[in-house]
């Protein structure tokens, strides 16, 4: 396999997994950008304990997801049912805080990075493997009762209470299961990069995240994937000198997306449509 | 002692800074109905045209009438985008600030590639002032008292117009009730890409006190202040305009005295911390949240 093709696979995978993790608390209607900080800490944490302690991708793949859920229980206590943009700044304001910390810690190799993280063999296959579980667990969420539950805080807080849904603890349910998915999303990056570097976790990446949701559709979770392909294609098919504008074309198409086709490129209403239609006038 | 009032000072003309931001991106909620989180970075823009203008001349009522102009043409051209949003889906908040982040990146991409070759810019000192004041480690630069007292009169003209004008009842009537606004004969649309346009002038102004107080701008910059204007307006509650006076100012001086006592880099981080444990305790904001 070429390297291109190697590199382009696994960040596509890597960032199905975070744009899954910013799909599921936006069932509820939240904004949850922690996941960056918790993939950060978790992909430090992991190369450092890796490189200097010896620890194994196994046991390091459940610390980070640990890790991840764990922080998500902490806030998710303060704001499990706060207001979209309330989750925002949370997130916002933690990814600066970890940034700050990371660069300011020689530890970790401060502003530069952390290099010479150990390989470890059959990485592609391992993340697409866990790429496929994440995946089936979010299709299972998404069809029970807690999905249709989302899907009605989403729509009209009001009305859940009314049904007797729990919005706090709804809320916590995935905002716990999105940063246990970006913990092991850092894990998974930090093995595949051999390296981490502050740069990695800015504004441009949380962008570039709504960019996948959006772009691809937040009402179902496979939108994400289609629009992860496509924007992670974007550099690879065109010339270097359009490709370098490329954060101009992420953002004219979430611009776009908003404007033309709101629910994005893949909505639940064109899976209704395509799905076949039974009739029991049919013979 | 010398370095609290020093820094006091300082913090004071940074947090005028804030409030002008945060007065402008509560205005574009309460009446627009949007969270324009682009809107730092259209300040940004500003201050890179009269870096631009400043290098063709001296003549400083030029640099202050391209910067404001600017700052208003963005302003005005994002008005059909917001609009076409809020008439399509409703008064989604959540629309406005995806596509908002959308034009933030594309300027922020543009600003990195084409001016100056994405380095940051340095505005000459004669534009930014030397020493106003000097007492031991007591240092009042011009840029300071420029911000302060630009910030002040900025904000009070802003206040005089929301609350003693015809035009500010309209944008209050619209704040507190879109469509009774609508039925007793407000026009909505006029008085939103007015509001547009209010802010595009606040924008302005803050540029070029911002370009005084701070002597450089870089394409970055927008995002961090984007970061903070979001922060205070939520830590005084979205769209409550006393409340983000009193946070911009407060967040201000807080900032100036982490720098002032801490290291460099750690001093953002402080005021972000202070923000986000607020933000934990009182996720509807100090004052309330007027959305």
């Amino acid at each position: 396999m070429s390297e291109v093709l190697y590199y382009f696979l696994g960040f596509t995978a890597i960032y199905i997994l975070m744009g899954w993790a910013l799909y599921l608390p936006y069932r509820v209607g939240q904004l949850h950008f922690l996941i960056v900080a918790c993939m950060a800490v978790t992909a430090y944490f992991g190369g450092f304990a890796a490189r200097e302690w010896g620890w194994p991708f196994i046991l390091l793949l459940l610390v980070g997801i640990s890790i991840g859920a764990i922080i998500a229980f902490v806030f998710s206590q303060a704001i499990g049912k706060a207001p979209c943009f309330t989750v925002v700044i949370v997130g916002l304001t933690s990814v600066f805080i970890v940034k700050t910390v990371i660069e300011n810690w020689e530890l970790l190799g401060g502003t530069i990075g952390f290099f010479h993280i150990p390989t470890v063999k059959y990485l592609l296959p391992i993340i697409y493997i866990l790429l496929l579980i994440v995946g089936f667990l979010i299709y299972k969420i998404d069809h029970s009762r807690l999905g249709r539950a989302a899907s009605v805080v989403f729509v009209d807080r009001e009305v859940a209470v009314s049904l007797g849904i729990d919005i706090k603890k709804l809320g916590m349910f995935f905002q716990i299961i999105a940063c246990a998915i970006a913990g092991m999303a850092g894990i998974l990056d930090a093995f595949f990069v051999n390296s981490v570097s502050p740069e990695f976790f800015t504004f441009s990446m949380i962008s570039y995240l709504m960019c996948i949701l959006f772009v691809g559709g937040y009402t179902t979770m496979w939108g994400v994937i289609l629009s992860a392909f496509i924007l992670q294609g974007i550099p690879l098919l065109f010339p270097s000198e359009v490709a370098s504008w490329r954060q101009v074309i992420y953002g004219a198409l979430l611009v776009i997306i908003i404007l033309i086709r709101p629910e994005g490129l893949i909505s639940r209403k064109m899976l209704w449509g395509l799905k076949p239609k039974f009739s029991f006038n049919n013979k | 002692m010398e370095i609290f009032i020093a820094q006091l000072i300082s913090g004071i003309a940074l947090g005028s800074i804030y409030v002008l931001l945060v007065t402008g991106f509560n205005l574009m909620l309460l009446v627009a109905k949007i969270i324009q989180f682009a809107y730092p970075q259209i300040v940004v823009i500003s201050m890179y045209t009269c870096w631009g203008v400043l290098q063709l001349t001296d003549n400083k009522f030029l640099v202050i009438l391209a910067g404001i102009t600017v700052s208003i043409i963005l302003s005005i051209l994002s008005e059909p985008i917001f609009r076409k949003i809020t008439s399509t889906q409703g008064v989604d908040i959540n629309a406005s600030f995806i596509a908002s982040m959308g034009m933030a990146m594309i300027i922020m991409d543009v600003m990195s590639h084409s001016i100056n070759y994405g380095f940051p810019v340095a505005f000459p000192p004669e534009w930014i002032g030397g020493n106003l004041l000097s007492f031991g480690l007591i240092t009042v630069s011009k840029g300071q008292l420029y911000a302060l007292m630009g910030g002040i009169i900025a904000v009070l003209i802003f206040f005089y117009l929301l609350y003693r004008t015809n035009q500010g009842r309209f944008f209050r009537a619209i704040a507190e009730n879109r469509y009774a606004a609508c039925l007793v004969g407000i026009p909505i649309i006029k008085t939103s890409i007015f509001s547009y346009f209010i802010v595009g002038v606040l924008g302005g102004i803050t540029a070029i006190l911002f370009s005084m107080l701070i002597g450089s701008a870089s394409p970055w910059l927008g995002e961090f202040v984007a970061l903070k204007m979001l922060a205070v307006s939520i830590v005084a509650g979205l769209g409550n305009l006393k409340g983000g006076l009193f946070c911009g100012l407060i967040l201000g001086i807080l900032e100036a005295m982490a720098m002032g006592y801490i290291s460099g880099s750690w001093s953002n981080a402080i005021a972000f911390v202070v923000m986000l444990v607020i933000v934990l305790i009182k996720p509807q904001g100090l004052f309330g949240s007027r959305i």
